[in-house]
């Protein structure tokens, strides 16, 4: 087992003055999977229950007129002197019917999610908030931030009470840079949300999580009005803010008291929970996830067999050459070639004159022949 | 799970959804990345800058220069080193090639930096070419014509 990895805790100024152990809920496995689908449903658990009238489309006494009036048999209704009357009704397919299957207000709007999926969830997230690389990709600037997870000093959160402080403090330990994200990323809502008391959509910021028996309620008072900026007490972590949307990595301010918490409120990898009722943390299927270290460890390298045959080059069969132009390769199908090229027989011309006439003797053996 | 998470882990995280992933319908669907720490800019576990352990990035730094960045050990903050290519620009790709991959620092990308580096290069030149007069045909150039009679008035 390696030593535990020893975490900065900076004070209000931005100094590094401390180190805490890193609590072991951060070891917890990162599953986006159970985060996913646990957040699916918490989202889901806070809806309001919304339907249309059950008389809608109803309200008329129409009857259908039945065969032989050359019309479909569907309701119409009755009267005369307005042009209502006659008009079809009560189907979905009928201008001032119901619609199709009208919604009910004993719609399954809630889910059932299970405490230790809950639990597993939020453990999981909340190692994801100590990733670096998961922190930037959700999008949050933490390029001036001294380091992830970022801890800060319990000592004055007591009393932090003016957004003048709060925001000094956001400025020093640099997550400030992610509040102006946020300022910049205001924008009106499209659709009928904006009546709706949704004016706004804006990213999320830091989430600051304190110690309610320490820090005190009061620095939530002076976080508040900073946009992005959301407080959570530990005693009491919300996925909905740890993961918005689903999405690993919120980037997280703890206090100093609330990192401390944490063993006794999650438990660590040998004693359970202090506050959670016969709960422990949940431990990772493969302890070392870096598969090109599994790999090439020296455990497996050393029961592998070995390759099997010499290392081969691309060009298996030789690449082909083309003896007009390379000479080394002319020279071995022609050795010839060289003497040939020295002596320029190449270029020597014809002798002048036409050939020589066989004499005589010669026209003489062969017709003897 | 040892902490920190490894890089495997959280390509498989990320690989999907990311800030940095920019997903577009054209090109079939093609994916991109706009993350600093990626030299050719795909979303491609090589590439994938901010998950990597290593990782090299080219980016432009205001008059014309470079600059280089690269991952710190451990922290994974970035470090950023500034060139200013002289005349010959081949002095910075030397630098780059050195500073990194030639010390066994991502020796995969070397190919990638010095093209995107080169590509940054070539993009502060000027153009030599003189642009060309147009020659506007038919409507329009009656109607420059008209124009030019009517300033001749």
């Amino acid at each position: 087992m390696t030593s535990v990895p020893q975490i900065q805790v900076f004070s209000v100024e931005g100094k590094a003055d401390a180190e805490l152990p890193l609590p072991d809920v951060f070891k917890s496995p990162i599953r986006s999977d159970i985060v996913q689908t646990v957040h699916a449903g918490m989202a889901k658990n806070k809806r309001q229950a919304y339907a249309v009238s059950v008389k809608a489309g109803h309200q008329t006494s129409a009857e259908s007129w039945g065969t032989g009036r050359a019309v479909a048999r569907i309701p119409r209704v009755s009267g005369g002197g307005t042009h209502r009357a006659g008009q079809a009704a009560f189907g979905n397919m009928c201008r001032s019917g119901r619609m199709f299957a009208p919604t009910k207000v004993w719609r399954r709007w809630h889910v059932k999610i299970n405490l230790n999926q809950k639990r597993f969830a939020t453990a999981s997230a909340i190692a994801a908030s100590a990733s670096q690389p998961l922190v930037l990709s959700r999008g949050h600037r933490i390029s001036t931030t001294p380091s992830i997870p970022l801890v800060v000093s319990s000592s004055s959160f007591p009393d932090l009470a003016k957004t003048r402080a709060a925001v000094a403090l956001l400025k020093a330990v640099g997550a400030y840079t992610d509040v102006v994200k946020v300022t910049k990323s205001k924008k009106l809502r499209a659709g009928k949300g904006k009546l709706r008391g949704r004016r706004h959509r804006q990213r999320r910021g830091p989430l600051v999580i304190y110690d309610p028996a320490t820090d005190g309620k009061v620095l939530s008072k002076a976080f508040r009005n900073i946009p992005g900026v959301e407080t959570c007490p530990v005693t009491a972590l919300n996925l909905l803010q740890l993961a918005p949307g689903g999405h690993l990595g919120r980037f997280v301010i703890w206090s100093s008291d609330a990192f401390k918490a944490l063993d006794t409120i999650y438990g660590t990898s040998t004693s359970p929970s202090g506050t959670k009722k016969d709960y422990s943390l949940p431990s990772a299927q493969v302890t070392n996830a870096d598969i090109g270290r599994l790999i090439n460890s020296s455990e497996i390298q050393s029961v592998v067999r070995a390759v099997k045959g010499s290392a081969k080059s691309k060009r298996a069969g030789g690449q082909k050459k083309n003896p007009l132009k390379n000479k080394q390769v002319l020279l071995r199908l022609n050795p010839y070639a060289k003497g040939y090229a020295d002596a320029k027989l190449g270029q020597t011309k014809y002798k002048e004159g036409k050939p020589v006439r066989a004499n005589a003797t010669f026209h003489d053996v062969l017709s003897t022949a | 799970m040892s902490y920190p998470a490894s890089s495997d882990l959280l390509w498989e995280i990320t690989r999907n959804n990311s800030s940095f992933l920019v997903k577009r319908k054209t090109g079939s669907g093609v994916r991109l990345s706009r993350d600093p720490l990626n030299l050719r800019n795909v979303h491609s576990r090589k590439h994938a800058g901010a998950i990597n352990n290593q990782a090299i990035g080219i980016v432009p730094s205001g008059k014309g220069g470079i600059s280089l960045l690269t991952k710190k050990k451990g922290t994974g903050a970035t470090i950023s080193q500034s060139y200013k290519p002289s005349k010959t620009s081949r002095k910075a790709y030397v630098q780059i090639a050195n500073s990194t991959t030639k010390k066994g620092y991502r020796a995969d990308l070397r190919e990638d930096a010095i093209s995107r580096a080169s590509a940054l290069i070539r993009s502060y030149r000027k153009s030599v070419k003189p642009t060309k007069e147009s020659k506007p045909r038919g409507s329009k150039a009656k109607a420059s014509a008209a124009s030019a009679a009517s300033a001749d008035l």
